[in-house]
């Protein structure tokens, strides 16, 4: 694994745009409180107000200032799909890779359940869940990060077996270094550009499922969310409000969605061997 | 005939010889081997009452005790019943005396002969002693040095004494002179049955004059055996590392010298502090000289240890049996070589040494414990492995690639560990400079990498290497280079090297013993010169036939093809039944 990230990036105009739509995202949900000009959750008597000078994207249908929601709204995302992506690359680097070096029982009982968890689709177990559970911001980002982590330990378990058997780590192991250690300073560090891409992954289906169980309305009600701004503005579709009300927060899912989409697909090579090769020749 | 109990001498606070003891039979021969400085002339001088310095204990010849006779006494049994050839140092010849008339002169002296019937005698003895007859009335100035050792060896040998003591009898001739005189010296030795004492460092005239072979190191007798047996298998690490530091024309392995230099400990064993093996008590205590199998060694560990031994080590892969049987035993401080074809088991068995690979059965213990997981084991054995290139992480920098094995025992702060590292890069002969230590492995060239490599396998101080196949992948320069390294390292440290290679001309260089690895089974095990001029297994024949050779180039190939196909018919049969 000698290709390095920034060096898969200065060579890809995609992951230029992701980088750049990503970082524009993030500034945006940053400085969020700065820029939007009321509370996201100020309930006016002036609803349904199209553009104007004091509310740049109008009102929805409680007076609350729209521009000011998409803002808070990108903080939610970014924040849903940081925290997921961290606890599910974090869960399957610990699983990925002890099942790997562990072996045995552990690892296949491990493996089963990778198996089931790739198979059962997440989100309608997450719909049940919720439909029962009100569930708050928390209970979300776990609950997205716990049916997020199979793919990626069953990828760093196989990366893991091919890992162990070289001489480096056998080295490590005959200077009396244990399974803790040579994870530690050899093999997590020797996963890393995978663990990237893992992350980045994870964070795009955080985004993701958090928008749409917001649109589903199944999410917390409370928390302002993309999600939740579309499925209002669907509701009140028939008032024609989707040029300023649907179309922002559409977009703007859409815009973080797609970064990391081209994110991901600029690291894709470090994955994957076959193109790893291509690429160098 | 002669015994010598704990002898000691010293000039002054000097103290020489420190409690030798040594019997004689009559007509036997013993040769003692030492570096210059470990007692031998003393030794020589003492027995003959020559000593100038004090010298105690009992030295009883035919009963009676040397030290208590008076000067009289000692001058009537001095050249008539006890020899000594002079080492030719200093000029012991009189300059101004024809050499017969120094010959003549012991005999005169004791009054055993007249004058002409002495002179005729003389001229026998220089006959026999290869002197031509021109020279017999030349003066001492006139020899040459190896001439002037016939003349001191023909002095002593005038009266007939009954023991003779050689003091480097043979040091200044030429190999050529010391064959001719040899048959002699052995022949008053058996037809005579003049009692022999050697003392020489010429290991191989001590090897073929005596019966008897011992150590002399620090004014102690450090072995004793039969001559022919001390020089095949030596059993105390001093015998063996002056073995190995002789050059002769059998052994194949580079010269290795003994670490540090001859000086007297205080206390415990005299060769403690350059010996390969000490443990505690080597340096509080004397060990006394015991018998071991015929053998008398004086050596708190009972001589060369036995430091990893594997007991029919076996390993299946899936019901195909890799390795089979394997019995082997690695002694501390040698190099043992394991060769085969590829594909024999060599990596399988060291990855069971090892411990990365549990054996299907079989045991293998480190100094007589049995392999448990993680008890020390990784600061006693540690490998060295193939491709340097992959057992080094790519990530990491040289320096911390070599303190990697530090920062996994955990005992030593950074800077500690920083020093320690440096310490080991200059070890294996590495600039320390801040570029290279800084530098990542893909920036260095493949014997530098191999260093690095040996610098992290030193690092926790092992006692036995495993080298698998280290320098395969190294062009011959560089390989060169680093088997020196390696072997430079052997003698510094005194470690074992267990080196498994395919190419049995790179064990030539580097082993004392080859095991041949033949089909998961241990073939042949034995000295290596004795397994290079003397294979018996057809694969180890195949594999010295078909060894690298730049004066047996066979442009047809027919005579080595036909070598070879024996081992090959072996290798296509094992490939059909791999059972």
């Amino acid at each position: 694994m000698h290709v390095s990230i920034r060096g898969a990036f200065r060579k890809n105009r995609f992951g230029h745009i992701g980088l750049i739509l990503l970082a524009g995202i993030t500034l945006l949900a940053l400085l969020a409180a700065v820029i939007a000009p009321t509370d996201p959750h100020l309930q006016t008597r002036q609803s349904f107000e199209p553009p104007s000078a004091s509310h740049i994207l109008g009102t929805n249908h409680v007076g609350q200032d729209n521009w000011s929601r998409l803002v808070h709204g990108a903080r939610t995302s970014l924040l849903v799909g940081f925290l997921v992506a961290c606890a599910a690359t974090l869960i399957s680097a610990l699983l990925g890779v002890s099942c790997a070096l562990t072996g045995g029982l552990y690892d296949g009982i491990m493996m089963r359940l990778v198996d089931a968890l790739i198979i059962i689709p997440a989100i309608i177990i997450l719909i049940l869940i919720f439909a029962y559970v009100k569930p708050d911001i928390h209970f979300i980002i776990m609950s997205i990060a716990l049916f997020s982590w199979a793919g990626g330990a069953r990828i760093l378990r196989a990366q893991t077996l091919s890992l162990k058997e070289r001489a480096h780590i056998w080295a490590a192991r005959s200077f009396g270094g244990n399974n803790w250690y040579v994870m530690r300073r050899h093999i997590v560090p020797d996963l890393s550009p995978i663990l990237v891409v893992e992350f980045i992954h994870a964070f795009r289906r955080g985004v993701f499922v958090e928008a749409g169980l917001a649109f589903l309305g199944i999410g917390d009600p409370t928390t302002v969310s993309w999600g939740t701004i579309m499925r209002n503005a669907v509701e009140y579709s028939y008032m024609n409000v989707w040029s300023w009300w649907l179309l922002p927060a559409g977009l703007a899912l859409s815009i973080a969605i797609l970064s990391l989409t081209f994110i991901a697909h600029t690291l894709e090579p470090i994955m994957e061997p076959r193109l790893r090769e291509e690429a160098s020749a | 005939m002669l015994e010598l109990r704990n002898v000691t001498a010293a000039y002054g606070q000097d103290e020489v010889l420190s409690g030798i003891d040594l019997t004689l039979n009559a007509g036997e021969a013993v040769a003692l081997i030492g570096e210059s400085g470990t007692g031998k002339t003393t030794l020589g001088h003492a027995i003959m009452g020559l000593c100038e310095g004090v010298v105690q204990g009992s030295i009883l010849f035919k009963g009676k005790n040397l030290l208590s006779l008076d000067n009289e006494a000692m001058r009537k049994l001095r050249w008539n019943e006890i020899g000594l050839v002079f080492q030719n140092v200093n000029n012991v010849l009189n300059p101004v005396y024809r050499v017969i008339d120094q010959v003549v002169e012991p005999m005169v002296v004791h009054g055993l002969k007249g004058k002409r019937e002495a002179l005729l005698r003389a001229g026998k003895i220089l006959e026999e002693v290869g002197l031509a007859r021109n020279r017999f009335v030349f003066y001492p100035h006139q020899l040459s040095g190896g001439e002037q050792q016939r003349v001191l060896l023909a002095m002593a040998i005038a009266n007939d004494p009954e023991l003779l003591i050689l003091d480097e009898p043979l040091a200044a001739l030429d190999e050529v002179a010391k064959i001719q005189l040899i048959p002699f010296l052995l022949k008053l030795n058996r037809v005579r049955k003049i009692t022999l004492l050697v003392l020489t460092h010429d290991i191989a005239t001590a090897v073929r004059l005596s019966d008897r072979l011992g150590s002399l190191y620090g004014g102690r007798v450090l072995e004793l055996g039969p001559s022919e047996s001390v020089a095949r298998l030596p059993r105390h690490p001093y015998t063996r590392a002056l073995i190995r530091s002789y050059p002769n024309i059998t052994t194949s392995k580079d010269l290795q010298g003994i670490k540090g230099r001859l000086a007297r400990p205080v206390s415990g064993c005299p060769f403690h502090p350059r010996c390969t093996q000490a443990i505690e008590i080597c340096s509080t205590q004397v060990p006394r000289l015991k018998d071991y199998e015929g053998r008398i060694v004086a050596c708190h560990r009972g001589g060369v240890i036995p430091l990893m031994r594997a007991v029919e080590l076996t390993k299946d892969f899936n019901g195909c049996r890799a390795v089979d049987c394997v019995t082997l035993t690695i002694y501390g401080g040698e190099t043992l070589a394991l060769v085969g074809p590829s594909g024999s088991g060599k990596t399988t068995l060291a990855r069971m040494l090892m411990k990365f690979l549990p054996p299907t059965s079989g045991r293998i213990y480190l100094e007589d414990q049995e392999l448990r997981q993680n008890c020390g084991f990784s600061s006693r054995v540690q490998m060295i492995f193939q491709n340097p290139g992959e057992s080094l992480s790519h990530r990491l920098t040289v320096l911390d690639l070599v303190s990697e094995p530090l920062e996994v025992a955990g005992r030593l702060s950074k800077e500690e560990r920083r020093q320690k590292a440096l310490q080991l890069i200059a070890e294996v002969q590495l600039p320390q400079d801040q570029t290279l230590i800084q530098k990542h492995p893909h920036e260095l060239s493949g014997g530098e990498l191999q260093r690095v490599a040996i610098a992290r396998s030193l690092a926790l101080d092992p006692d036995l290497l495993i080298a698998d196949e280290p320098t395969s992948a190294l062009d011959p320069s560089i390989q060169a280079k680093v088997l020196k390294l390696l072997l430079h390292i052997q003698e510094n440290r005194g470690l074992s090297i267990f080196f498994i290679t395919h190419d049995i001309a790179v064990a030539r260089k580097i082993s004392d013993r080859i095991a041949v690895m033949h089909e998961g089974r241990i073939v042949e095990e034995g000295l290596t010169s004795q397994i290079i001029t003397a294979p018996e297994h057809p694969c180890t024949k195949a594999l010295v036939t078909s060894a690298p050779s730049l004066e047996k180039v066979q442009k047809n190939g027919v005579e080595t093809a036909d070598a070879f196909s024996v081992g090959a018919s072996e290798v296509a049969k094992s490939a059909v039944d791999p059972l």
